[in-house]
């Protein structure tokens, strides 16, 4: 059994963040379609020469079906409005105004399905002079006082990652906040409109820092890996290139097993590292020493030493480190997928487990359209002629008549 | 845990638990003696979700764990959230947010190139994992209004911010992975090329061009300069291999205008262009303040201030932080005296005897 089962959800998601969203539902039984078109299309689906091909577009849209359609003609959006009728979660992050200028706003559509629960997820939040802005993961970040602080204290300027954090956090708390939505549903029979600023995500992430600004009037300033209770903490340099170990060692219990685990080398005896505040104090010279023993070893050498002494220590690992790692081989969390286009790739399965229900069933990202004729005869109950007329008329779209404009909706 | 409100060490002042555990009453509660086992099977009973974050088989070891507390409360769902799994090879293992973020694949993306591998600010693998919970928490109160039964939930910090941090590494490396051709390249420390920051007048901006359109939209927003319209620069790629060069040309041009000046136009072009606020800014910035973000919230022990609010706005049940953190053990006399009947007499030998 799956914990979603029978709940609809609708997306009209783009990029990182609801399609991450509606991948989950997905993935815990609910019937989830994308709405796409091939005049504007996801523009996840435009970063390759092939729409249907592409790793981030083909990971975060398993698990639903495509509904292809022309939302510039009017008999394509009569189709989403009868789809949203049937439907008990949408969710949308276009740019905000698109959705109203499609038609498709909350005040329009709580006129066709009262009970809807409608999920906004703008990169600011509506309601101020930056509703209107674009979303993207590192926007995020720098608008929100998060990568202010995401640095080592010498680095020039901070530049965080190249991975888009925080758009994979908000979208599970875009899910949090429909499944919350829906429990008052059930409670009340009543939908409502929830607008989420991802930006607002990255601040609840860090709260502590805005706390010290507005207890303290201190603005926080970059500490890179260092920590105000815990030494060693960082990630220090192994054998090899750009190998690295995370150590972090918080107790005093814990030094204890570090020293053993080096063996108890004559610097690890001297007085000043004794404790946590003269390790903190002498936390350069703690490093260097730390530094000349991992040197010499390669990275996993120095995690299995360390933590077979009981001290907190991890690879900075890659894609290849996941695929072998013990502990998620034990769990399966990896799995295989067969897709039509993309042929049998690897991706991150549910990582958690429920004793009532086995969520992750997932099947392969649709191809553009896949499912729109499926969606037409069993959802809308249209004529097979009908399907194949409007299919001419360019009103819908399947995986047939979708070789891509290359128009994307950024390129 | 540091920082404190005014830096004075004292357990009512963590900014980090102030933040986090607002909205909540708090108990005390010694699990580990008799009477506080029975105490907390009665709580049980009452309950619809137990969380918990004690190490593998410790709530086990003490005849708590979900079998047996299923049968006092067959709703009951229980969360047991640890740094590696109730089973397999990693079971015993230490974690720490560090060391679950290292291990996540989104470190060794993060900071300068050849530098040392920069944390992510904030506690991101342990969000990772509650973030996750609260899903898996969700979906089994919506499940259990058809099934009427509860669930035990098993939450790693190790797996969810593996999985969930940046669930697109895995797929990343598989897609390039392809029979008979070259080992794929691996995500490293590639913010600075891919997502440059620049200096301007007043502070930095985070420029997001990918596509030949942003490129186009840039340049537009830079004024057309002619250095910048050599078409080559319209690939993304001659843009990461050509990084340095492309990142001094620039500097002339976007010195010339402020953060929000370049914003603006970048809004108005149609290429990204974020501000670097930092925690002043965000606070003060005329957004945060339209929809009414923090929230005061007053305290008895630490006084009144501002707090981040939830991020979204509901139209329907408002969501709030409705009460300050609680201080060690301020609900006691409220929880175990007027929910669950004990009289003040026997509220105070408990506390004697250390159970509460």
């Amino acid at each position: 059994m799956l914990p979603l089962e029978k709940v609809k959800v609708l997306s009209f998601g783009t990029g990182g963040v609801v399609p991450d969203a509606g991948k989950i539902f997905g993935e815990l039984g609910a019937d989830v379609i994308k709405i796409e078109s091939k005049d504007n299309l996801d523009f996840m689906r435009t970063i390759g020469p092939d729409i249907n091909n592409i790793a981030g577009f083909n990971e975060a849209n398993r698990s639903k079906r495509s509904f292809g359609v022309n939302l510039k003609t009017d008999l394509g959006k009569g189709l989403v409005r009868k789809l949203i009728k049937r439907t008990d979660i949408l969710l949308e992050n276009f740019r905000g105004g698109v959705m109203k200028s499609l038609g498709f706003d909350y005040e329009r559509v709580r006129k066709l399905n009262p009970k809807i629960i409608y999920v906004s997820s703008q990169g600011f939040g509506g309601g101020g002079p930056y509703s209107d802005v674009q979303a993207y993961g590192p926007m995020l970040s720098s608008a929100s006082g998060m990568l202010s602080i995401w640095s080592q204290p010498d680095d020039p300027y901070p530049v965080g990652s190249n991975s888009p954090l925080p758009d994979h956090m908000a979208s599970k708390h875009a899910v949090i906040a429909a499944l919350a939505a829906l429990d008052y549903r059930r409670r009340t029979g009543k939908g409502q409109f929830i607008d989420m600023a991802q930006t607002e995500v990255a601040v609840s992430l860090i709260g502590e820092h805005f706390l010290d600004y507005t207890f303290n009037k201190r603005v926080a300033k970059p500490v890179g890996n260092r920590s105000q209770y815990a030494a060693p903490h960082g990630c220090y340099a192994c054998k090899g290139y750009d190998e690295w170990c995370a150590i972090a060692v918080f107790t005093d219990d814990e030094w204890d097993g570090f020293c053993k685990a080096l063996g108890n080398p004559a610097w690890t005896r001297e007085a000043k590292f004794s404790n946590l505040q003269g390790r903190l104090k002498n936390v350069n010279e703690l490093d260097e020493h730390i530094r000349a023993w991992t040197s010499t070893l390669d990275a996993y050498v120095v995690m299995e030493t360390l933590q077979a002494s009981g001290v907190a220590a991890g690879v900075v690992q890659r894609a290849p480190d996941t695929l072998a790692d013990p502990q998620l081989k034990w769990f399966g969390s990896v799995i295989e997928l067969e897709h039509s286009a993309a042929g049998p790739r690897l991706y991150p399965g549910v990582p958690f487990k429920m004793s009532g229900a086995s969520p992750g069933q997932s099947t392969p990202a649709p191809l553009l359209g896949q499912h729109t004729e499926e969606i037409c005869r069993d959802i809308l109950k249209m004529s097979e002629e009908k399907i194949k007329q409007l299919i001419t008329e360019d009103v819908l779209h399947t995986p047939a008549n979708t070789q891509s404009t290359g128009k994307g909706m950024f390129g | 845990m540091p920082p404190f409100v005014d830096d004075i060490p004292h357990p009512e002042k963590s900014l980090y638990f102030l933040h986090r555990n607002a909205g909540k009453r708090g108990i005390t509660l010694n699990i580990e003696t008799t009477d506080g086992k029975s105490i907390l099977k009665r709580l049980v009973k009452k309950a619809d979700v137990l969380i918990d974050n004690s190490p593998p088989d410790y709530m086990a070891n003490l005849g708590l764990d979900y079998p047996v507390l299923k049968k006092l409360n067959h709703k009951l769902i229980m969360a047991s959230i640890t740094e590696f799994g109730h089973s397999g090879p990693y079971k015993n293992r230490k974690g720490s947010n560090l060391v679950d973020f290292a291990m996540s694949g989104v470190m060794i993306t993060s900071g300068y190139p050849g530098k040392e591998p920069c944390l992510c600010p904030g506690t991101p693998a342990y969000d990772a994992a509650s973030l996750h919970a609260n899903i898996a928490i969700m979906s089994a109160l919506y499940m259990r209004s058809t099934t009427g039964e509860g669930q035990y939930i098993d939450v790693s910090v190790h797996e969810t911010a593996r999985l969930g941090l940046y669930p697109w590494i895995v797929p990343n490396y598989s897609y390039a992975l392809n029979p008979g051709g070259p080992p794929p390249t691996t995500e490293t420390r590639m913010g600075a090329s891919i997502y440059p920051v620049y200096p301007c007048k007043d502070g930095l901006i985070r420029v997001i061009a990918l596509t030949p359109r942003q490129w186009d939209a840039l340049v537009r927003v830079l004024d057309s300069p002619e250095v910048l319209q050599m078409p080559d620069w319209r690939s993304f790629m001659y843009r990461i291999g050509n990084a340095d060069d492309l990142y001094a040309l620039m500097l002339e041009f976007t010195q010339k205008y402020t953060m929000i000046e370049l914003f603006e136009a970048g809004k108005r072009e149609g290429v990204p262009i974020a501000p670097i606020l930092n925690i002043e800014d965000f606070y003060n910035s005329p957004h945060t303040k339209a929809r009414e973000y923090f929230v005061e919230v007053d305290h008895p022990l630490v006084g009144k201030a501002d707090y981040p609010g939830p991020p979204y706005k509901w139209s329907e049940t408002p969501a709030a932080i409705v009460r300050p953190s609680p201080c060690l053990g301020e609900h006691n006399e409220e929880i175990y005296c007027k929910e669950l009947g004990y009289s003040k007499k026997e509220l105070v030998a408990l506390r004697s005897a250390r159970i509460v």
